[in-house]
């Protein structure tokens, strides 16, 4: 069916709208609705065409004559699935606008189907006259739907409507100018033979007019994007009309107008590319930057349509580079940002108030909260949504053209964009809601509609990306999956879990190496002996799941990743994963949501890292992991660098450490080991795999290595340093981490062969001791009601499992004989005496036994002590939290009898790199060449001392009183009293007078200015928006003679 | 003459902006508008117009076999009756708007009209 027909349905069924009687609104809306099905279904039947066939594009000649003398429209692939989108996008509004439309009547329903057919008009049409005129219908037709559609009926819409108009007039006087002096120098409307004048040349004294005039015509369709800063008129729109219109007009308008602004480029040519990139980089920033500080959530969504518009102009822009590819990038991003925005606007129509914090009442429905996972993550540009490839396509190609001005401002702007949909995420998760969600069945139909769409272009870009598609890995699928049991209980869910993991580990760990190996046993077998504890959940645990396996699954595919896209896509999944994970704990969302903006920016340092240094080498369409060992200088040290950087923030390093704390404090019981034991190992598998592919290097003279064995050091340091003065146990555990992440790196860093046996060794003590630590406090937590360590105490005698598993823990980290963590000293020092940098090791050295006094506390004040009086009933945690615990006691007993079982393969196995030092395993001795250490015998030794001591002990005091906790006279602590005076409260006083300086949140302190600076910016900047129409137009003026003084000086 | 002409139309379309930005009566603004709008008009025409030539009329005063040297372009005027029609259209969604938020105000001052913003 010819695509005329997209247009002559639209203006027909208008006109027979205009027929009808006013009382027939059924009936009008029948046709309504019949009108756009068979427009979107035209549309459809071509993409399907070109998608298969791949044939060349169908002009199609009005009045039977050919371009010039008339008006020719073309369909090709681009405006066939631009036109299907801008068609669906019409009719689900219409189904989700139904209710208003009916009131409101035939008129409401033609202007709808009017700006529909005009969008479709301007998408195909190849004559700029027309172009002109389909812009003149939009905006009538806005216009006039705005007027219909006051939704609260305050005249705000009405004001709004009439800023726009404003504004479209001064547009409407550019672009007509502009055409008419064209066609003076050119002689033609047509745009592809506008073009072809052009690009033979124009005669040289119509030069400068048609260059004037193209100027014109250029920025009145660029107008149309609402470029920052000229654009408060069309962010009134936004807020005000009714969210099923505001949806056309962030989706579809907005693609329409893009296409547009790429058939003048086409005419403009070369010239015109830098101009359109830098509208676009200034709004995509500027206007994200604005999104902050927004509360409403439609002005919100306005601010992001105008952010992501400014995006793909700025890809059309850089089509000179992007080539072939432009079409795979800007539709990528296009589409997504279409069909997320449009799902969010008619999503908002749901939530009752217009503040952000209001969509907390989507929390009783976990479907509309996919479905805002679903939008956002396509926004934010995470896999395996669209944007994702484009931004991974986009990102390798500007880093190869050395545009990476450009490269830094968009990611930064996408930051941005991240945090605050991120930010939104948690208001809707963890606030309380404060009203009912409204919503009638009809509704939901377009909000699924865009939910399947957002998946099903996932599915397609990924097929397109030439990369693997990551709906077709088993992984990814399998956590998936998850998101259909929902319905399921827990337990049923734990179970599939658990056997899902060991299943996928029995089929694949012969094809690990031993590193890899180590690192896949963690994270699928620790995975799930952790998942044990998840079975004391009761009920359907909803979103529990899905999350959990997408962070497992993440991390899975991280260590079978092999290219760097498989690398980084699995890095951003095992993030989001994670950072649902984290978002489900009471008190977690300011720490979920520093986490997450922490690790997104890690994972665009690592991205562009790839993206360097595949820049380097021959193109091809993967690049190996293995293949950034043969980078060499200049570009060696910068990939380094950042993919070092992008690393500790997943590990905390100090200085990008501060979401560590409360993202692991406050996280469930179950969650804490598993995003503190387990998901931490993700950034040390990333700096392994980087150091053995890279080895050392150095930038400006400063060999890097040497700078994280400084980093290593210091975090060791102040992580030890900073837990010691925590009350709450959990947070203290996860200062701890930041503290051991240290030593890890610190291991790595020593780049000699006893320093990655020792990395090695923390990522295993780390896992099991810290996923033990957890979950015993989480236990004790879970008891006594309160994390703060001297509201406890006493609890030996009613929660003996746990103390037992928190006393082998402490004994195993603290590095005391005879438990794991003193082989991993043992190492330790023989690694440093091979080593030859003094200084740090000092820390390093002071860092050990700051280590003990924070241990010692979770004994002394939990467990021992006086029992407090509101927990003399308590019981043990329950069974389920206990029994993983005493899986990893036993473990640790089994890693500190024969540690060779497992380190002596690995020991084999980083000869390879650095085949001095390695250890001789030889009998149950290990000797290296400072000694030997033989765990049995140590353990035979320290267990007979300590058996002699407690003997003597009990011998000695054999006729000593037991002294009862209300014997006040014997008893050092009185009852009752405020909890302030209590022994165990701010234990270490005086260590923090004489080293509290070092503990200063310098850092946390720096990031929040950073944050504060960007919202101050945000909010000056907003006063230019000060609500005046006129003062809108002439920003508008002020924008184009800004633009054209910028263009004439380049 | 088409010198004038244009002239004339840019000068309008000057003095039209001017009006639009300077009242803050909304009908004033209206006028300016389409102020503006005869001037784009009339620059469209003049850009058309060809010294000594006629108009593209084809009939007894002019054959259509020397049409393409004796008449002036077409096009121009062809554009210039779309532009007057949407002109008007225009105008009249912005009465429109006018008359629904005097109805709801009780004002016509441009600046009563910011509760929308930042």
């Amino acid at each position: 069916m010819s695509a005329l027909y997209i247009i002559a349905v639209g203006l027909g069924s208008a006109f027979l709208l205009g027929l009808l009687n006013e009382r027939q609104r059924g009936l009008a809306y029948m046709i309504t609705l019949a009108a756009l099905t068979i427009m979107s279904a035209i549309s459809a039947s071509w993409l399907l065409i070109f998608a298969a066939t791949g044939a060349h594009p169908i002009d199609i000649l009005t009045a039977g004559t050919q371009p010039p003398f008339a008006i020719n429209l073309r369909m090709g692939l681009v405006e066939s699935a631009l036109t299907l989108l801008i068609n669906l996008t019409g009719l689900l509004a219409a189904i989700h606008m139904g209710d208003s439309l009916l009131a409101k009547g035939r008129r409401a329903m033609a202007v709808l189907v009017i700006a529909i057919m005009a969008l479709c008009g301007i998408v195909l049409t190849r004559d700029i006259f027309n172009l002109f005129v389909f812009f003149e219908l939009i905006v009538i037709a806005t216009g006039g739907l705005v007027l219909l559609s006051d939704a609260d009926d305050n005249g705000r819409a009405v004001s709004a409507g009439f800023k726009y108009l404003i504004v479209s007039q001064f547009i409407s006087i550019l672009l007509l100018i502009g055409i008419i002096f064209a066609y003076h120098a050119t002689g033609t409307l047509n745009i592809d033979g506008m073009a072809e004048i052009v690009g033979s040349g124009i005669k040289p004294e119509l030069a400068t007019a048609f260059s004037l005039a193209f100027f014109l015509m250029f920025i009145a369709v660029v107008a149309e994007l609402k470029p920052f800063p000229a654009n408060g008129w069309a962010l009134d729109i936004y807020e005000s009309a009714h969210p099923g219109f505001s949806a056309i007009f962030s989706a579809a308008t907005g693609s329409a107008a893009l296409f547009a602004v790429d058939k003048l480029l086409l005419i403009g040519g070369a010239d015109w590319l830098p101009v359109a990139t830098g509208i676009g980089i200034v709004t995509f920033v500027g206007a994200n930057l604005l999104a902050l500080p927004q509360t409403n959530d439609r002005r919100l969504l306005g601010y992001s349509s105008i952010a992501q518009t400014g995006l793909v102009l700025t890809i059309l822009g850089q089509q000179d580079i992007l080539g072939e590819h432009t079409l795979f990038i800007a539709g990528g991003l296009l589409f997504a940002h279409a069909v997320a925005k449009a799902g969010l606007y008619w999503l908002s129509d749901f939530v009752a108030t217009r503040s952000l914090t209001g969509w907390a009442a989507l929390q009783e429905r976990p479907l509309l909260v996919f479905a805002f996972v679903t939008f956002a993550a396509m926004l934010a540009g995470l896999p395996p949504f669209p944007g994702f490839y484009a931004k991974w396509e986009l990102v390798h190609i500007l880093a190869a053209e050395g545009r990476l001005a450009l490269l830094a401002l968009i990611l930064f702007g996408a930051l941005v964009e991240a945090g605050y949909l991120f930010r939104w995420f948690g208001y809707l998760i963890k606030r309380e809601p404060d009203q009912e969600v409204s919503c009638n069945t009809v509704q939901i139909i377009p909000v699924f509609a865009a939910v399947l769409a957002g998946w099903a272009l996932g599915f397609v870009w990924g097929e397109l990306s030439g990369h693997s598609n990551l709906l077709l890995v088993l992984p990814l699928l399998f956590a998936l999956a998850f998101l259909l049991l929902e319905w399921a209980p827990a337990w049923f869910k734990n179970t599939l879990a658990i056997g899902g993991m060991v299943t996928f580990f029995l089929q694949t760990y012969a094809e690990y190496d031993p590193l890899r190996l180590i690192f896949a046993v963690i994270f699928m077998i620790g995975g799930a002996v952790t998942l044990l504890a998840s079975y004391h959940a009761h009920g359907r645990r909803i979103g529990f799941y899905p999350a959990a396996m997408l962070m497992f699954a993440g991390m899975i595919l991280l260590i079978r990743a092999t290219d760097t896209f498989g690398f980084f896509a699995s890095w951003e999944l095992l993030t989001v994963g994670s950072y649902f994970l984290i978002l489900r704990g009471k008190h977690s969302e300011p720490h979920a949501l520093s986490y997450i903006i922490f690790s997104l920016g890690g994972a665009f340092l690592i991205l562009t890292a790839f993206a360097l240094a595949a820049a380097a080498v021959p193109p091809a369409p993967t690049f190996a992991i293995a293949s950034l060992g043969e980078l060499v200088q200049p570009v060696a040290p910068w990939v380094f660098l950042l993919l070092a950087v992008g690393f500790m923030t997943k590990t905390a390093a100090i200085g990008v450490h501060i979401w560590l704390p409360g993202a692991h404090a406050e996280a469930e019981t179950d969650v804490s080991p598993m995003v503190s034991g387990i998901l931490l190992k993700a950034g040390l598998y990333g700096l392994f795999v980087l150091l053995m592919t890279m080895g050392k290097q150095s930038l400006y003279g400063v060999e890097l290595t040497y700078v994280m064995l400084w980093i290593g050091a210091i975090t060791a340091l102040l992580g030890n340093l900073m837990a010691i003065f925590q009350e709450d146990a959990k947070r203290l555990l996860a200062y701890s981490s930041i503290g051991q992440m240290g030593y890890a790196m610190f291991g790595l860093a020593l780049m000699n062969h006893l320093g990655w046996l020792l990395a090695l060794m923390f990522v295993i003590n780390h896992y099991i001791y810290k996923s033990m630590l957890f979950l015993s406090v989480g236990g004790v937590a879970k008891r006594t009601g309160t994390r703060e360590m001297y509201k406890m105490g006493g609890l030996i005698t009613l929660m003996p499992l746990s103390f037992i598993a928190t006393l082998i823990g402490i004994i195993a980290v603290s590095g005391v004989p005879p438990l794991s963590g003193f082989g991993g000293r043992w190492i330790f020092y023989n690694a440093i005496l091979t080593a030859d940098s003094r200084l740090p090791m000092v820390l390093i050295f002071l860092a050990g036994p700051i280590a003990f006094l924070y241990l010692f506390r979770l004994i002394h004040t939990i467990f021992l002590g006086q029992l407090k009086d509101e927990h003399r009933r308590i019981k043990e945690a329950p069974f389920w939290i206990i029994l993983p615990q005493m899986i990893y006691v036993a473990l640790l007993m089994v890693v500190a009898v024969v540690p060779g079982m497992v380190l002596r393969h690995v020991d084999a196995y980083i000869s390879r790199f650095f085949p001095e030092g390695a250890l001789n395993w030889e009998g149950m001795s290990i000797t290296s060449q400072f000694g030997y250490w033989n765990p049995v015998a140590i353990m035979i030794i320290v267990g007979v001392i300590f058996m002699l001591l407690f003997s003597w002990l009990l011998f000695v005091n054999r006729k000593a009183q037991k002294v009862k906790q209300f014997n006040i006279v014997f008893s050092a602590e009185r009852p009752f009293r405020p909890e302030t005076t209590h022994f165990a409260w701010n234990f270490f006083a005086p260590y923090r007078k004489a080293m509290g300086f070092l503990v200063q949140p310098f850092v946390t302190r720096f990031w929040e200015t950073v944050t504060d600076l960007l919202h101050t910016a945000a909010d000056i900047t907003r006063r230019l928006y000060n609500g005046n129409g006129q003062i809108y137009a002439f920003h508008f003026l002020v924008f184009v003679v800004a633009v054209f003084a910028m263009k004439m000086g380049i | 003459m088409a010198h004038f002409a244009m002239a004339t139309g840019f000068l309008l379309i000057l003095i039209g902006a001017w009006g639009a930005l300077t009242n803050r009566n909304l009908l004033r603004m209206i006028i300016a508008f389409t102020i503006a709008d005869s001037g784009v008009n009339l620059v469209i025409i003049a850009v058309g117009y060809m010294h000594g030539r006629t108009a593209p009329i084809l009939d007894s005063a002019v054959a259509a076999a020397d049409a393409v040297q004796r008449i002036i372009d077409p096009v121009p005027q062809a554009l210039v009756l779309t532009a007057i029609v949407i002109g008007v259209g225009v105008t009249a969604l912005m009465l429109a708007y006018v008359y629904r938020l005097y109805e709801k105000r009780r004002s016509l001052d441009i600046g009563d009209f910011t509760e929308l913003k930042g």
